[in-house]
């Protein structure tokens, strides 16, 4: 059968800004039963199990640029455990990524996730804050060129009390480009003093170029620290000048700023090789970008 | 060296440089002092090329070059250097990494490579020392988190670094201590030198106990309406600018 039926499209409120119908269109392909549509679209799920105490470390590299890349991930962080999850999206066709996340008392889960976006790209990230004392730090880097799509989607729930959820999500796109960030963290009634922050910033490079944001703070809990922020703009001319001024050419000047801009949502920590890579994507973009 | 003939600058359709001529000789430093909204910042923009400041009639020149037809970037290889009154913050850029690129771009433009990083850093520790700069600071994001005082004497080590032939200081003093004044000036003194000029704005007298201008301008309404000796600008600080801005008008 087609799929093109049962994809969503915009007017399914989670996919709004993503038409994975409209793009994907009416080719064929076969469906698995009884999962989200990116799980179904995936050849199945990867499973991992972090054990109490340890410490774990993911890199995905989603470059496929000629066929729809989907993929599901699960993942269960134990007690005092610790995952550290990398998604690096290169990919120009479909790379569509959902993750489910379940962290016990104790645990941590950092991800970061690099997106170039494609025809349509979207990574899907929900994080199940189910044991106290839990950390959350989810954040990423979208840089989006001509006819590039890039989705960046996430759900964090907070059920338990004493956790802390840290987002920062910062993204670019030239003319033609679209950036998508859509970040709901609900915070249920035995949640209390969950500490949870989520900013995500965008710069719009070029007229034409398109960014739309949804974020969510859903608070069910009365004592609660939860802050979120969400700016959309251009590159800051006082910055700009002030770069120049020291004799730094206006391009250079730009691309400085914009990588020093992202750079930001790279977390502090990461072994030097995978901070240099991180860090090598984004220069490459931008001097290909040319702004 | 700095020649400024019949300048008019206007800022979102308002005339804030009305005809300003100035001339500062190699090797001396001058002083333009003047109230709020006399033009002062206005006329540090205008001459480093900001955008929005436009000039609409007159002239500028650094060592007989036009600077009025160059970029801002072209201006600072040119040697023009302005120290901000708000130097600007940008996170996620150390300033050490801002200096090198700054450096290396003037450099480049002069046909020179960019430094070696082992001579960079044997010079930016050396000037840094001088103004009592923590090298750790050099590392953290440009200007974030840094007090007014460490702002500015930041800017003077860019100073130091870059080695401009003409340098404009935008109230250098603004946000300063008695004892990071003092450092500051003593590194802008420092700088001083027979082939070098200075332009410092300022609203007090203070600065200029520590840099002793060779001439004082007084600045009001756009306009250069007195000038004078070092002695202007204790008589400034005693009477007040009021009888210069009702002249002006």
């Amino acid at each position: 059968m087609s799929i093109a039926a049962e994809l969503p499209n915009r007017r399914i409120e989670a996919w709004k800004y993503s038409d994975l119908r409209g793009v994907v269109g009416d080719q064929p392909h076969v469906l698995r039963e009884g999962l989200d549509i990116i799980e179904r679209l995936a050849p199945g799920t990867q499973q991992l199990d972090v054990p109490a105490g340890e410490t774990r470390l993911l890199v995905e590299r989603m470059d496929d640029h000629r066929h729809m890349d989907a993929r599901a991930v699960d993942y269960s962080v134990g007690e005092g455990a610790s995952l550290t999850r990398v998604v690096i999206q290169t990919g120009s066709d479909l790379p569509l990524s959902v993750a489910r996340v379940r962290l016990a008392a104790g645990a941590k889960y950092a991800q970061f996730v690099l997106a170039l976006g494609g025809r349509l790209a979207r990574i899907e990230t929900h994080v199940d804050v189910d044991g106290e004392g839990a950390e959350v730090e989810l954040n990423g880097v979208y840089m989006v060129g001509a006819g590039r799509h890039a989705d960046l989607t996430s759900v964090i729930h907070h059920r338990v009390a004493n956790c802390v959820t840290r987002q920062l999500i910062k993204g670019v796109a030239l003319k033609g480009g679209r950036g998508v960030f859509q970040g709901k963290i609900v915070v249920e009634r035995g949640a209390q003093k969950t500490d949870a922050r989520q900013y995500h910033h965008g710069m719009l490079l070029e007229a034409g170029a398109e960014i739309f944001a949804k974020p969510e703070l859903m608070i069910y809990a009365d004592d609660v620290q939860c802050a979120h922020g969400n700016t959309a703009g251009g590159l800051d001319e006082g910055s700009l000048f002030y770069m120049r001024s020291r004799g730094i050419p206006e391009a250079e000047a730009r691309a400085l700023l914009i990588e020093s801009f992202l750079v930001e949502a790279i977390p502090a920590g990461f072994a030097a090789e995978l901070d240099g890579e991180l860090r090598e994507h984004i220069r490459a973009w931008l001097a290909e970008a040319r702004i | 060296m700095f020649d400024v003939q019949n300048l008019h600058v206007v800022v979102g359709g308002a005339e804030i440089i009305a005809g300003l001529t100035l001339v500062v000789p190699a090797g001396e430093t001058h002083a333009i002092m003047g109230p709020n909204g006399a033009g002062k910042s206005t006329l540090a923009y205008a001459l480093s090329g900001r955008d929005g400041y436009e000039v609409t009639q007159g002239a500028a020149t650094l060592a007989g070059v036009d600077l009025l037809s160059m970029t801002p970037e072209a201006r600072a290889a040119a040697g023009l250097f302005l120290s901000f009154q708000y130097p600007v913050e940008i996170p996620g850029l150390s300033a050490i990494a801002f200096l090198k690129a700054a450096l290396n771009a003037q450099r480049k433009a002069h046909g020179l490579d960019p430094m070696p990083a082992p001579e960079l850093l044997k010079l930016l520790r050396a000037k840094a020392e001088a103004l009592k700069i923590d090298m750790d600071m050099m590392k953290r994001p440009l200007n974030v988190g840094f007090s007014g005082g460490e702002k500015k004497r930041f800017e003077a080590l860019q100073m130091a670094v870059l080695q401009p032939r003409f340098a404009i200081l935008d109230e250098t003093d603004s946000g300063l201590d008695i004892d990071a004044l003092r450092i500051v000036a003593e590194n802008v003194n420092a700088l001083r030198a027979p082939d070098r000029g200075m332009l410092v704005i300022t609203h007090y007298q203070r600065l200029l106990d520590y840099i002793k201008p060779d001439h004082v301008h007084v600045l009001a309404k756009g306009r250069i309406v007195a000038s004078g000796g070092p002695e202007l600008a204790h008589e400034l600080e005693r009477d007040g600018y009021d009888r210069f801005v009702k002249a002006a008008a």
